[in-house]
């Protein structure tokens, strides 16, 4: 059942062929036996994800209407609220907290009948590039358990690779849902910035953040988009635009398209990632796409400028966590500055407070002139150069990651680390939508992945031309063979 | 001993208000005063993670009304700020403000000072949420936020006020102004109208400033005055003791609280280096931008403004200004004062007894006339008894101290009632009063005869006195006037 895709799974249960129970139980079971291997969940719905799918049953035999989703079980990263559970954001910090409200994209999820099924690891508050920075548990990728699934939804992007569950959510800021796909062999999508409601996910940058999801194969990915990809009046950044149907719109076909590529930008990528690029490239020119060079020289800016604004919305957004209204509380403090100072001690890991001291570096007087300000000069110009791309072409291709799926704690620099997002961190700094695709591996045998960029609000385009490459190759079609 | 013609006082005024809209500045959370603690909250007004800011639209149009009304230059581009900050009432620990691009630019205020009016220049107005309230019990302190979230505009002076009447009065034009447009309660006491003000001193002629004293918790009028009053002699003694001493050594830039008890500025804290509030974009909102169509909209449907409605008094109804002044910047005490005029139509006379007469015996009670239970229509028939020569003032006056301990008795019926405050019509009687009055001061009589127009006045006092009261003056008068020149 595991082999088969969210769409099949929904159309299985509608057609009655199997229930909605036992599709659960029988990702349950596989989550049971397989993910202490893996490491992706962080808390597992096991009674709640029952009862949702008994009511799922009840509701079919009856003849009531059914969603989008009917009987899929859906994984959601553990900085994504679900009312009443605990959203750990893999802190420390965040230990005992339970959300007090349901995100807006677990709402619509749960309104077309998805099976919420639990929460998936993360780096804290989502800063990492390796999910090595929770600060609960490490999560191995699938096709090599001796390495990190990429970060920072690594939770998500494993749990969809090891086929624990069908579909996932994730969150990307620099490239966390695109990159762990990459690394994991899964279809990762990180919509246009304001496509998916940001209500109920915990802010890491705001200006960047974007919920997006993991699914085996586009045409999945497509379905979830459908659902999450709404207004939203409680995110008051969300593009005032209905929901989209995207698989109607899907034919598979090249011809005619033009592909950007910043060949420049790109000069140095080099081994399996520069070969498996260079494949796709001749894929589409294959089907009658064109490609052509476009300029995007301040990209090569892309890490200094996401450093200082990211880290600067992340000083402000976490000064919340402070142990007075929720989360720890440290024990021993008995003044207001001792309840500050030693909760975020204890509450926080190394890399959260490295970024908190950034973030606050670069805001403050006499700094923020050097700092912020001219990162979003350097930003606003990232926006026009993509902009006058797309005039040039319908898509812009990249690779999503240097290289495929690193060995666990073999980046110990946190500016290496950084540099495992310099294809995709652009991206969020322009609002773009951009999915990863499986397009080759590694002479280790681990995935790598294609990466494609829309202009803004082309999610539709994105997703669709993505399916059409995704059509002509069949390096999603087969699974990690990790189970003992 | 100070001279104080050599000093020029400089005063810059920050009024922070309360808008009165239904629900907060970002959430749903209701906007009002007195609940039980925690109870007008959403997951916005205590910083849950994941909760997201939405702009509150009606905040937004009485910004843009106050705007309209300052005859400011409103933003069609404004933008909000995060302000960072710890404390356990800033639930998020920045504060949602506008930094350098404010809804609203500019503008000006009228207010009549002395007699005199007066211009007074603003800088910027901007919207802002309110922080919550920390309550402290024996052993450990919690915090309230009911009060986080509510919207408050920050209105910003230039330092142009040069006097603690000229800020009064400036401060009561702005009050005004909120209340005609329906803003702001502007509850001094709930904490609904604010004012912190920047102040120094100079001498006469000096150019540049020197450094200021930043006042807060002015929480009424005449506490402002006093504690203005009170900081401007300290800062000229200072400099008039020291005379050697570098100015900006002597006054340190640093924030006061103004106690009332103690009745002086007290020192909360210096300001060596000027907080770094890391002020930047807020990236969950987006910028606020207006259409010239919504000002336009805006600005033509704005109700009667206070100092409309003060020309009007004095055109229309020949009151003098700065009577008009004051009975207008108070709009439910101006409402009030037409309504009176229905029941008899004498502006100045009904103007007075409500600024003069009536404002002193609430003076200091905590209670003002508007809200004490008398009816307009009671004040009305008051002045109407005494234009029609059924009391005289004087008794009106008794009749006013009656009205004010029996608030909603009829005057009617409390002059009925009192015996006392019967008009002499009986003018056999009032006519043995004055002939015995001219028998017993038949110098003063004499007097007058010879010109001296004191000695009418000083009969008819004491025929009145005779009569305690209660005859008509204008009978005494004519009386007197035919006697004497018989």
């Amino acid at each position: 059942m595991h082999q088969l895709s969210a769409i099949e799974l929904r159309d299985k249960f509608l057609n009655k062929e199997v229930s909605a129970l036992q599709i659960v139980d029988y990702f349950l079971k596989r989550i049971d036996s397989y993910d202490g291997q893996i490491g992706a969940f962080l808390t597992v719905y096991h009674d709640q994800a029952r009862e949702h799918a008994k009511k799922l049953d009840d509701k079919l035999a009856k003849g009531e209407p059914l969603g989008k989703l009917a009987g899929i079980p859906i994984a959601i990263k553990d900085n994504i609220h679900v009312k009443g559970e605990l959203s750990t954001c893999a802190s420390q910090f965040l230990t005992n907290f339970k959300a007090p409200f349901d995100s807006t994209v677990v709402k619509l999820l749960k309104a077309e009948d998805a099976v919420i099924i639990g929460k998936t690891n993360l780096d804290e508050f989502a800063m990492g590039s390796s999910t090595e920075n929770s600060s609960v548990q490490l999560t191995r990728n699938p096709w090599n358990l001796t390495c990190a699934p990429g970060g920072s939804s690594g939770g998500s992007a494993a749990a969809v690779a090891a086929r624990l569950v069908p579909l996932a959510l994730g969150s990307d800021t620099g490239g966390s849902i695109r990159q762990p796909a990459s690394l994991c062999g899964v279809v990762g999508y990180k919509p246009t910035y304001g496509r998916v409601s940001r209500f109920g996910l915990v802010a890491f940058g705001s200006s960047l953040d974007q919920i997006g999801p993991f699914a085996t194969n586009t045409a999945d990915a497509a379905l979830v988009m459908e659902v999450i990809g709404g207004h939203c009046d409680r995110d008051s950044t969300s593009i005032p635009h209905k929901r989209e149907t995207y698989l109607e719109k899907f034919d598979k076909t090249l011809e005619g398209t033009t592909i950007g590529v910043p060949f420049e930008f790109l000069k140095d990528l080099k081994g399996d990632s520069k070969q498996a690029f260079e494949q796709s490239l001749e894929t589409f020119k294959e089907k009658g796409a064109s490609i052509v060079e476009v300029d995007l020289s301040t990209l090569k800016y892309s890490i200094a400028v996401y450093y200082i604004l990211a880290t600067a919305e992340a000083s402000t957004n976490l000064a919340r966590f402070d142990g007075v209204r929720y989360g720890i509380r440290a024990p021993d403090a008995e003044t207001l500055d001792q309840v500050y100072d030693r909760s975020k001690e204890i509450g926080f890991g190394h890399e959260v407070k490295r970024r908190i001291m950034l973030g606050t570096f670069v805001l403050s007087t006499g700094y923020q002139d050097a700092y912020y300000k001219k990162a979003q000069k350097v930003r606003t110009l990232m926006i026009e150069q993509y902009k006058k791309a797309f005039e040039t072409c319908d898509l812009i291709a990249m690779p999503v990651a240097t290289s495929g799926a690193f060995k666990i704690g073999s980046k110990k620099d946190p500016l290496e680390m950084y540099l495992e997002d310099i294809y995709t961190i652009s991206i969020n700094l322009a609002g773009l939508p951009a999915v990863s695709v499986p397009n080759g591996f590694t002479s280790h045998s681990l995935p790598l992945g294609l990466q494609l960029i829309g202009p803004q609000k082309e999610d539709v385009r994105v997703l669709s031309m993505a399916h059409a490459f995704e059509s002509e190759t069949s390096f999603n079609k087969l699974p990690p063979q990790f189970e003992d | 001993m100070a001279n104080k013609d050599k000093w020029e006082t400089i005063i810059g005024l920050e009024i922070h208000s309360e808008l009165n809209t239904k629900s907060k500045l970002f959430s749903a959370a209701p906007n009002r005063f007195g609940d039980e603690p925690n109870t007008n909250i959403t997951e916005v007004c205590t910083g849950m993670p994941g909760a997201l800011p939405v702009l509150n639209k009606e905040a937004v149009r009485k910004a843009v009304q106050l705007g309209c009304a300052l005859e400011a230059e409103v933003a069609k581009f404004s933008k909000f700020d995060r302000k960072s900050y710890f404390y356990p009432d800033s639930p998020r620990n920045f504060q949602i403000t506008q930094f350098d691009q404010p809804i609203i630019l500019g503008g000006h205020v009228v207010a009549e000072v002395e007699g005199e009016e007066k211009t007074f220049e603003i800088d910027r107005v901007h919207l802002e949420d309110d922080a919550g309230m920390l309550k402290h019990f024996s052993g450990f302190a919690g915090v309230d936020y009911n009060r986080a979230g509510v919207p408050l505009v920050e209105i910003v002076s230039k330092p142009c006020i040069h006097s603690p009447k000229e800020a009064v009065a400036y401060a009561m034009a702005i009050k005004a102004i909120l209340q005609y447009l329906d803003a702001s309660d502007c509850n001094m006491e709930e904490g609904s109208l604010r004012f912190d003000a920047n102040i120094s001193v100079r001498l006469k002629g000096e150019k540049g400033f020197r450094n200021k004293a930043e006042i807060k918790n002015m929480n009424s009028f005449s506490n402002m005055q006093l504690a203005l009053e009170s900081e401007i002699k300290r800062q000229i003694k200072l400099y008039e003791d020291n005379p050697d001493t570098d100015p900006n050594e002597l006054m340190g830039q640093a924030t006061y609280r103004w106690d009332p008890d103690r009745k002086e500025t007290v020192l909360m804290r210096r300001k060596e280096h000027a907080d770094d509030y890391r002020y930047f974009p807020e990236p969950d909102l987006v910028p606020i931008v207006l259409t010239d169509a919504y000002i336009e909209e805006i600005r033509s449907s704005l109700p009667e403004l206070p100092l409309q409605r003060e020309r009007r008094y004095v055109s229309e109804l020949q009151l003098a200004p700065d009577a008009a002044f004051v009975l207008t910047s108070d709009k439910p005490l101006a409402d009030y004062f037409e309504e009176a005029l229905k029941i008899c139509h004498r502006p100045r006379q009904m103007c007075n007894w409500l600024i003069v007469e009536f404002a002193g015996r609430f003076k200091d009670t905590g209670t003002h006339l508007t809200t004490s239970g008398i009816p307009a229509e009671h004040v009305g028939k008051l002045v109407q008894m005494i234009d029609a020569g059924k009391i005289t003032g004087r008794i009106a006056k008794s009749v006013a101290d009656d009205m004010v301990a029996s608030p909603g008795k009829d005057p009617e019926l409390i002059v009925a009632e009192n015996p006392d405050y019967q008009p002499m019509d009986d003018n056999e009687a009032l006519e043995g009063i004055v002939d015995k009055v001219l028998s017993e001061h038949a110098q003063s009589v004499e007097d007058f005869r010879n010109g001296k127009d004191k000695a009418f006045s000083f009969l008819v006092g004491q025929i009145m006195k005779a009569t305690r009261g209660k005859a008509s003056p204008e009978t005494v008068n004519q009386m007197l006037k035919a006697k004497i020149s018989q």
